[in-house]
C-alpha cells in the first residue's frame, strides 16, 4: 500500500494526466447526460403543446380548394379566405373621413376560419370524448393615423379653344380656277355672273348657294375659322399607395371560455404572475410574458381595444402551437369585439384516455369532412427553432458523444497505464528478482490504476457537476418557434394571415444521482480496464528480460 | 553436495537473422559458502550465468540443478519463491525503487515473507544499522550518493539471510575507494551469515578478492577449479 501510495504521490506529472483524462471523460459524460435531460424537460414543456391546455386534438377549419362537404357548414378555397379576411382591405374607409385621425383593432381569423360555436356539439357526441371546448384565435392589427385618401377624383374638360387663320390672298391660278368653277355653277343653275334671274346675287335665291361656292375655293381657303370646346368629364384614381400615415402594429389575440379554467386555449396552469379569468367573464384579460416585456405591460395595465377598456389580471405562457396568443380575453368579449357573435375557430378536445386519442381523431374525421384534426405530435411537429435542433441532436449524437467521451477517457487511461508499466520495466524486474511473484507485481500495477480510477472518478463528479451547474447558471437561451395561422397563400394576404410565436426556454442541465453513478462507474471500469492493460504487459516481463533494459 | 550445478548449460538469444550464444555449454559446480568470482571483459557471459545462477532466467539448452534441483521445471511461482527466500541480488545500477525510501526498498524485500508493519520496520532498521546507513532511512533513492544506494542494496539482499548473494558488477558505477568498502562490506556478511557469493566482475581487484576466481570469455568459462 506504502508502494501504491507513494508511487502515485512520487510520479506526479503521470498521475495527474491520467487523473485529468479520465475526469475530463467522466464530466463529460455527467454533463452531456445532464444536458439531455435539461433538453428533454425543455422539450416536454415546449414542444408538447396540447398537454398543458388538457386537451388531446385540436379542431380547425382550413380553407379547403375544393367545393362542398364541409361538416361545419362554409364555402370553400380562397373566396372563403378573402371573405373571412376583407375586414382588413374595406373598412379604412369606414373610419372616418379622409384626413381625419383613427385608431382601431382589426381582427381576422386567418387561415383558420370560423364557425358557429355549436358546431361543436357534434364533437361532444362522438364516442371517447371526455370533454369539449371551444375557442377563438384571431390576428390582430392595431392600426392609428389618418384617414387615408384612397381614390382621387379629377375634373378635366370644358376649356373653348378659338382658332383663327390669317388667309393668304389666292394665287392667279388659284383665282382664275375659282372663276371657272363659278361660271360653271353658274351655267348649271342658269344664271349670270352679275346675279341671277331672280336677283340676289350669288348667294341669293335661284343662286348655287354658300356649299357650291365653297367647293370652288382652294383647300387653302376652305377652313378659315373654327371653334371647339373639350368634353368636360370627371376622372377618379385609385391612389396607390394611399396619402396616408398608418402605424400598424400586429398581434394575436384568444379568447377562452373561462369557465373551464383547466382545458382551453390558455389555461390557469400557464399562469406564471396574477390570476386566471374570473367566471363572470368581464373585462378582463390575460397576457403572454412575452407580449408583456414587449409593450411594457404588468398585472393591473389596462388595454384599450376599440374603445373598450380591459384590466390586465395575468401573466401567462400559453405553450407553442396553433393557438397560442399574446393577448386572451373572455370568449363572448373577443366574439363581440371581433364582430364574431357566437363563432369560434377551434375546438379543444380531450379523449377519455390517451389509447383513444388516434380513435376520437378518426372519428372526428369521419363526423366532419372539411375539419383539420390535429393531436399534440401533430402540432410539435411544426414547432421549429433552436430548441428543436439541440433537442434533436441530442437524441440523434448525445449517446454516441457519451460513449466516444467514456472510450476515449478508457483509451487515454489504458495507454498511460501500459506506457507506465513500459517505463518501469527494470523497476518491476527487480522487483520479481527480490522473490515478487507475478500475482504481486499484477496486483501492484493494477491496484495503482484502480486508485486513479476512483480519484479520476470523483474528480470528474465535481467537475461535471461544476460545468453543469454553470450551464444552468449562464447557459445559452433555445427558442421555439411555431407559425400560426397561415394556410393558403394569396399574394399580399399571406403577411397578414400568419404571424410567428416564439417561446424561448433557457437551457439548463440537472444532474441526476444515475448520471453521476454511471460517471463514476465508467471512471472504475476505465481504472480496471487500464489496470487490466497494463497488468497484462506487467505479467509478462522475465525477470531477466527486464533487467537488461536502459532506462 | 554441491549447492549449484551446471551441465552443459546454454543460453541462446534471436537477434533478427543473428543468433547469439551468451553462454555456451558451461560446466560448473559451486559449493555452500564458496566466494565466487566470475572474471571476465563486457560480454564475455557473467551476466547470463548469474541470471541463470539466480532463477531470472531459463536456459536454452543444458541443466541449472540448485540442491539437486532442475531450475528450468520449477513453475514461475517456486522460482519466485527461491527468489525471495534463499537468493539475494546485488546490481550494478543497484535497481532501488525510485519512488521508496532506503528503509522502504528494504522492506520491499521483506514484505512477502513477513506482512506485519512494524515488524517490517524494525528488521529493516536493523539491516540498515549493519550497512551504517540507519540515520539515511528515510532518504529516497536520489538523495544518497552511489556508495550509500550500493549498501541499501546490500542490505536489502541480505534482508532474508539468503543461502545465496549473487553481484552482478556491485562496484561498477563506485569509484574505488568506494568499491573497496563495498566489497569489504559484501564479504563480511556474507561470512558472518553464511552464504555463498557469486560475484560477476571484471574488476581484477575485486575479483582478487574471491578464494575461488572463473575466467569467462565469449560465453565460455575457461577455467572452474579454485585458484
Amino acid at each position: 500500500m506504502r508502494y501504491l501510495r507513494n508511487e502515485l504521490l512520487r510520479r506526479r506529472a503521470r498521475t495527474l494526466v491520467t487523473l485529468l483524462g479520465l475526469g475530463v471523460g467522466v464530466a463529460l459524460v455527467i454533463v452531456l447526460a445532464s444536458l439531455s435531460k435539461g433538453l428533454d424537460r425543455a422539450q416536454r414543456k415546449t414542444l408538447d403543446p396540447l398537454a398543458g391546455i388538457g386537451t388531446d386534438l385540436t379542431v380547425t377549419l382550413q380553407p379547403q380548394q375544393s367545393q362542398g362537404g364541409f361538416g361545419f357548414g362554409g364555402g370553400g378555397g380562397n373566396r372563403d379566405l378573402i371573405a373571412a379576411n376583407q375586414s382588413v382591405l374595406t373598412d379604412l374607409s369606414k373610419l372616418g373621413k379622409p384626413g381625419q385621425h383613427f385608431s382601431h383593432d382589426f381582427f381576422l381569423p386567418g387561415s383558420q376560419l370560423t364557425f358557429q360555436q355549436s358546431a361543436s356539439g357534434q364533437i361532444a357526441k362522438l364516442a371517447n370524448v371526455a370533454q369539449v371546448t371551444t375557442g377563438l384565435t384571431l390576428l390582430a392589427e392595431h392600426q392609428q393615423g389618418i384617414v387615408p385618401k384612397i381614390v382621387a377624383k379629377l375634373k378635366t374638360g370644358g376649356q373653348t379653344f378659338r382658332f383663327a387663320r390669317n388667309i393668304p390672298r389666292p394665287t392667279a391660278a388659284q383665282f382664275q380656277k375659282m372663276q371657272a368653277c363659278f361660271d360653271k355653277l353658274r351655267a348649271q343653275n342658269g344664271g349670270s355672273r352679275n346675279g341671277g334671274q331672280n336677283g340676289g346675287g350669288f348667294f341669293g335665291g335661284g343662286g348655287p348657294g354658300r356649299g357650291a361656292f365653297a367647293k370652288c375655293l382652294p383647300a387653302s381657303l376652305r377652313r378659315l375659322r373654327t371653334q371647339f370646346t373639350t368634353p368636360q368629364q370627371t376622372l377618379q384614381q385609385v391612389l396607390n399607395p394611399p396619402q396616408t400615415n398608418i402605424q400598424t402594429t400586429a398581434y394575436t389575440i384568444g379568447g377562452v371560455d373561462q369557465t373551464h379554467a383547466d382545458m382551453g386555449v390558455v389555461t390557469k396552469a400557464q399562469v406564471t404572475k396574477g390570476r386566471f379569468l374570473s367566471p363572470a367573464g368581464g373585462r378582463e384579460a390575460l397576457i403572454s410574458t412575452a407580449y408583456a416585456a414587449k409593450q411594457k405591460l404588468k398585472v393591473g395595465s389596462s388595454l384599450q381595444l376599440n374603445g373598450r377598456t380591459f384590466r390586465i389580471v395575468g401573466l401567462v405562457e400559453p405553450p407553442l402551437g396553433g393557438q397560442s396568443a399574446d393577448v386572451y380575453l373572455p370568449l363572448k368579449q373577443l366574439q363581440s369585439l371581433a364582430g364574431e357573435r357566437n363563432l369560434a375557430n377551434v375546438v379543444l378536445v380531450r379523449a377519455t384516455g390517451s389509447s383513444k386519442v388516434s380513435a376520437v381523431e378518426s372519428e372526428i374525421e369521419k363526423a366532419l369532412p372539411g375539419a383539420s384534426v390535429a393531436s399534440s405530435k401533430q402540432v410539435a411537429s411544426k414547432i421549429s427553432g433552436s430548441l428543436v435542433d439541440a433537442s434533436k441532436l441530442s437524441h440523434d449524437l448525445g449517446l454516441l458523444l457519451s460513449i466516444l467521451a467514456a472510450a476515449a477517457a478508457f483509451l487515454l487511461a489504458a495507454l498511460l497505464a501500459v506506457s507506465s508499466v513500459g517505463k518501469r520495466v527494470r523497476e518491476l524486474g527487480t522487483l520479481k528478482a527480490l522473490g515478487w511473484t507475478q500475482r504481486m507485481v499484477v496486483r501492484q500495477v493494477a491496484g495503482e490504476s484502480l486508485v486513479q480510477g476512483v480519484l479520476g472518478g470523483l474528480f470528474g463528479v465535481a467537475l461535471g457537476v461544476l460545468v453543469a451547474v454553470l450551464i444552468g447558471a449562464f447557459g445559452p437561451t433555445l427558442t421555439a418557434s411555431a407559425a400560426t395561422g397561415g394556410g393558403i397563400s394569396l399574394g399580399g394576404l399571406t403577411s397578414v394571415t400568419t404571424r410567428t410565436a416564439t417561446n424561448s426556454v433557457s437551457l439548463s442541465a440537472p444532474v441526476g444521482i444515475a448520471a453521476v453513478a454511471i460517471g463514476f462507474g465508467l471512471a472504475l471500469l476505465g481504472g480496471l480496464i487500464a489496470g487490466g492493460a497494463g497488468a497484462l504487459r506487467a505479467a509478462r516481463l522475465r525477470p531477466a528480460d527486464a533487467l537488461r533494459q536502459v532506462e | 553436495m554441491s549447492l549449484y550445478t551446471l551441465e552443459g548449460v546454454s543460453k541462446f538469444f534471436q537477434r533478427g537473422a543473428t543468433t547469439i550464444r551468451a553462454l555456451d555449454g558451461a560446466e560448473l559446480e559451486i559449493g555452500p559458502g564458496e566466494f565466487v568470482a566470475l572474471e571476465g571483459p563486457s560480454g564475455s557471459g557473467k551476466t547470463t550465468l548469474l541470471q541463470l545462477l539466480g532463477a531470472l532466467d531459463r536456459p536454452s539448452s543444458g541443466r541449472v540443478l540448485f540442491e539437486g534441483s532442475d531450475l528450468a521445471t520449477m513453475s514461475d511461482g517456486a522460482l519466485a519463491e527461491l527468489r525471495l527466500r534463499s537468493f539475494g541480488f546485488v546490481f550494478q545500477q543497484f535497481n532501488l525503487i525510485p519512488t521508496l525510501t532506503a528503509v522502504e526498498n528494504v522492506e520491499a524485500k521483506l514484505a512477502p515473507v513477513s506482512g506485519s508493519g512494524p515488524e517490517l520496520r524494525t528488521r529493516a532498521l536493523a539491516l540498515l544499522e549493519e550497512v551504517d546507513l540507519v540515520d539515511r532511512a528515510d532518504h529516497l533513492p536520489a538523495h544518497l550518493s552511489g556508495g550509500e544506494q550500493q549498501r541499501v542494496a546490500i542490505a536489502r539482499a541480505l534482508s532474508v539471510e539468503p543461502r545465496v548473494v549473487l553481484a552482478d558488477e556491485p562496484t561498477g558505477n563506485l569509484d574505488s575507494a568506494t568499491g573497496a568498502d563495498v566489497v569489504e562490506l559484501l564479504a563480511n556478511l556474507a561470512a558472518e551469515h553464511g552464504a555463498t557469493v557469486i560475484v560477476a566482475t571484471h574488476d581484477a581487484e575485486l575479483a582478487g578478492r574471491a578464494p575461488r576466481r572463473l575466467a569467462m570469455r565469449d560465453g565460455r568459462l575457461l577455467t572452474t577449479a579454485a585458484v
